[in-house]
């Protein structure tokens, strides 16, 4: 991959909202995210305890996007709409013009700017309120202006109807590699001209059934908290970014994937060191640059000791047993499609001595993806 | 850069045949799909149709074990991957490593599992969900099956890019192979049919009660279907070296978003417009070149209506002939443009352009060369595979006689 220039960043997670609050979070050791749940009704879960998930705390979308559209969205599409609103604020391709009006930059053309999401689980919300309707009443009863919010890739489709993206829309659903493999999309889609710069980003937001599910699979009490974030990323070709006289926050430099299916016939569930490892080699030769030149790993260690293991274990079968490991789920929690994003704006916020730091996510099926970040 | 991509196997299940040779059959000879829907009671929506495959079995094509771990989209796919591995005739080991990739579009993906597990919550409480289930909703796991199937272990890519999710899953796979990621692709789009979906569309009154009409003039809506629709997709090298029987060329993807409405297309078609240009001049041609269109054809007003835009003002007086495989298949949402990729396959190889059935009355809003009501031949070196889709997503696809792309056209390495 040629290497491809951050240009802005928002993040939405249970820390907060926006670039500065999340940098601010990163260097609190203190900061965690906490459980306050607004999004359903946690009472039912209350004998097994509090429900481990954590949101994006007091999120307020008429604060960014004023109050007029936003009746039938659902909570994922406007955490989504405000983090793209704001990266391409921070990246400078869009700003508040004369009169309050938010606008392109001059130069941006906005047929030239595109997105690439990840989520994992994005349409649950909208499935279920649907659902139930359809089970309770009648599915003649279902509201048709939230039907559009069951499909998985709407939540993208409202970013670009918001903020006028008219070039290419892709939606990418790969579990937690997701949020690195959006890096990949979109490194295809700028070397084949098809955008000038394109917002990269993972979001997922919390609903009853993501809880439930996840509840009913006991994870287990050291598991990460469930949790939501919005995370984008503007990236542009370097010298585009250059050009323009974009400030530079990083770059992405390498993507390696990886797949290994479980040995027995009826698992799903797989997680393999030898994946991990393969992944992340493959990340450093697209890379071309050698381990000893990365500083530090971000993982997507969460808890779940079969696949920290692994993951642990390809991460120092490449780098060493001394390579530091930042676990941001720890803080963050585990937020699923958004996490590969999530921990690439870490990458960014906390670069080590080195020159590149290398991030991991590890799927729940045996697909691992990682990326090179340059943070100097 | 490795410029040519060739597609060397398909594998179909749609509501007109499973495989290859039964589907290019009932398209040639404009057999319709649709029927009663048996799998929920669709009365009390005050229809009855969809394009449901009643003839598959999960257990006719896959193992016992991926039986049970694959809900029926996943399996629906990993069906079609089968037979379009057996189509290439790939050798066992020829798929195993990291060189060969899989992606798999879809719009709702395992929803069929999410309809059980929801049916026990809502109704009975959180005590009736079946744990054991929860796992095999992910939409992850579409390529995931078919990457175990075969050994594959390359990228594995979910596009949920709804009705234009098929058109995704091969244009961006294409590119995989192009830009030098992988070898082979294995690329195509699933979706089956559910009440909620159904209900969906109903209560966006764009269902016809009794047949999908596209272009024509008293056009109903749209008819729900299902299926899946994949296709071996291999770089020249790869091709060659194994002395491959190549069916067709893969040219470039056309891709844009309208940023206009979720589910309406734009009126003025600028952004299909757009993408049907990137189509043809990333492929090294011009609209002179092409000899078919495939629609999109939905038989809503508003697709139609848009369409027709898009043939005006990209092919000007030029009148190229056109045709909705939705007319006997249904709209099988996002495997809809995988399903009519590979009815471009079959034109390519036959000359014959499946009919747009149903076409009584033509509309003066949609004055373009529909193929009407009956299969015809016709010159058939390039065809598009035209798309749109919810989230203003617009999608094309060329495909060609192999060698016929001009693969200067392609825009890479930035």
């Amino acid at each position: 991959m040629k290497p491809r220039a951050i240009t802005g960043c928002s993040v939405l997670s249970a820390l907060g909202v926006g670039r500065e609050t999340f940098e601010r979070a990163l260097r609190d050791p203190e900061a965690v995210a906490t459980s306050a749940i607004t999004t359903f009704d946690p009472s039912p879960y209350f004998a097994q305890g509090v429900p481990h998930v954590a949101e994006v705390p007091d999120f307020d979308p008429t604060q960014f996007l004023g109050d007029k559209g936003l009746r039938t969205l659902d909570r994922l599409t406007k955490l989504m709409v405000v983090s793209a609103r704001l990266a391409l604020g921070d990246a400078g391709l869009k700003k508040t013009g004369e009169g309050g009006a938010w606008g392109f930059a001059e130069g941006v053309d906005p047929t030239r700017v595109g997105v690439v999401c990840s989520n994992a689980y994005g349409s649950l919300e909208a499935i279920t309120e649907l659902d139930r309707v359809a089970k309770l009443e009648d599915a003649r009863y279902i509201n048709p202006a939230k039907f559009p919010n069951t499909v998985s890739n709407s939540a993208s489709g409202y970013v670009s109807i918001w903020e006028d993206l008219r070039a290419l829309n892709i939606t990418v659903s790969d579990g937690n590699p997701g949020g690195l493999d959006g890096f990949a999309v979109a490194d295809l889609m700028l070397a084949t001209r098809r955008a000038d710069a394109i917002l990269v980003g993972g979001a997922e937001a919390m609903c009853e059934a993501l809880f439930l599910a996840f509840a009913k699979l006991e994870a287990g009490p050291d598991h990460a908290k469930l949790a939501e974030a919005a995370v984008f990323l503007a990236v542009e070709p370097t010298a585009a970014a250059e050009a323009r006289g974009a400030k530079v926050l990083g770059h992405i430099f390498g993507f390696g994937t990886a797949f290994e299916a479980p040995t027995s016939d009826v698992a799903l569930f797989h997680a393999s060191a030898a994946a991990v490892s393969r992944a992340l080699r493959s990340a450093l030769a697209d890379a071309g640059i050698e381990a000893a030149a990365v500083g530090g790993v971000v993982s997507g260690i969460a808890g779940l000791p079969r696949f920290d293991e692994a993951e642990h274990d390809g991460i120092t079968d490449v780098f060493g047993p001394s390579i530091a490991i930042e676990r941001p789920k720890a803080r963050f929690g585990e937020t699923l499609g958004a996490s590969g994003t999530l921990a690439v704006a870490t990458a960014l916020a906390s670069p080590t001595s080195a020159t590149f730091t290398a991030v991991v996510s590890v799927g729940y099926y045996g697909n691992v993806s990682a990326v090179i970040v340059r943070t100097a | 850069m490795t410029a040519r991509v060739y597609i060397t196997g398909v594998g179909v299940v749609s509501s007109i045949g499973l495989g290859k040779q039964a589907f290019y059959e009932a398209l040639a000879a404009g057999r319709s799909g649709i029927s009663a829907i048996a799998s929920f009671d669709a009365s009390k929506l005050g229809r009855s149709l969809g394009g449901e495959v009643k003839q598959f079995r999960a257990k006719d094509h896959l193992t016992a074990a991926e039986a049970r771990r694959t809900g029926r989209a996943s399996a629906m796919a990993l069906a079609a991957a089968r037979m379009a591995v057996a189509d290439a005739k790939i050798a066992d080991g020829d798929l195993r490593g990291p060189r060969t990739a899989v992606v798999i579009g879809t719009t709702m993906g395992e929803v069929d599992v999410l309809e059980i597990l929801e049916d026990g919550w809502i109704r009975r409480g959180t005590n009736h969900v079946k744990s054991a289930l929860i796992p095999k909703f992910a939409s992850t796991l579409l390529p995931i099956h078919i990457a175990r199937a075969f050994g594959a272990e390359g990228m594995q890519l979910t596009l949920p890019g709804a009705c234009a999710a098929g058109n995704y899953a091969i244009g961006i796979a294409a590119d995989l192979i192009r830009t030098g990621k992988a070898d082979v692709v294995i690329a195509g789009a699933t979706e089956i049919l559910q009440e909620l979906q159904y209900a969906g569309f109903v209560r966006l009154a764009a269902m016809a009660t009794d047949r999908c009409q596209p272009f024509d003039k008293n056009r109903q809506g749209l008819i729900v279907g299902e299926g899946a629709g994949v296709v071996v997709l291999e770089s020249e090298a790869h091709a060659v070296r194994r002395n491959a029987n190549v069916v067709a060329e893969v040219g470039a993807i056309g891709i844009t978003c309208d940023a206009y409405h979720i589910t309406r297309p734009h009126p003025d078609a600028t952004g299909s417009i757009s993408a049907m240009r990137q189509a043809i001049s990333r492929s090294g041609l011009t609209p002179a070149d092409v000899d078919f269109v495939n629609a999109h054809g939905t038989g809503t007003k508003a697709n139609d209506q848009a369409e027709a835009k898009v043939m005006h003002e990209v092919f000007g007086d030029r009148r190229v002939p056109i045709s909705s495989m939705k007319s006997t298949i249904g709209h099988c949402m996002g495997a809809a443009s995988a399903l009519e990729a590979i009815g471009c396959v079959m034109t390519i190889e036959t000359g014959i352009y499946p009919p747009t059935m149903g076409y009584e009355t033509p509309d003066p809003e949609c004055d373009i060369a529909v193929v009407a009501n009956e299969a015809r031949k016709g010159p058939h070196d390039v065809l598009l595979n035209n798309s749109l889709a919810f989230g203003g997503y617009n999608a094309v696809v060329c495909f060609a006689k192999p060698g016929r792309i001009d693969p200067s056209g392609f825009q890479g390495d930035a």
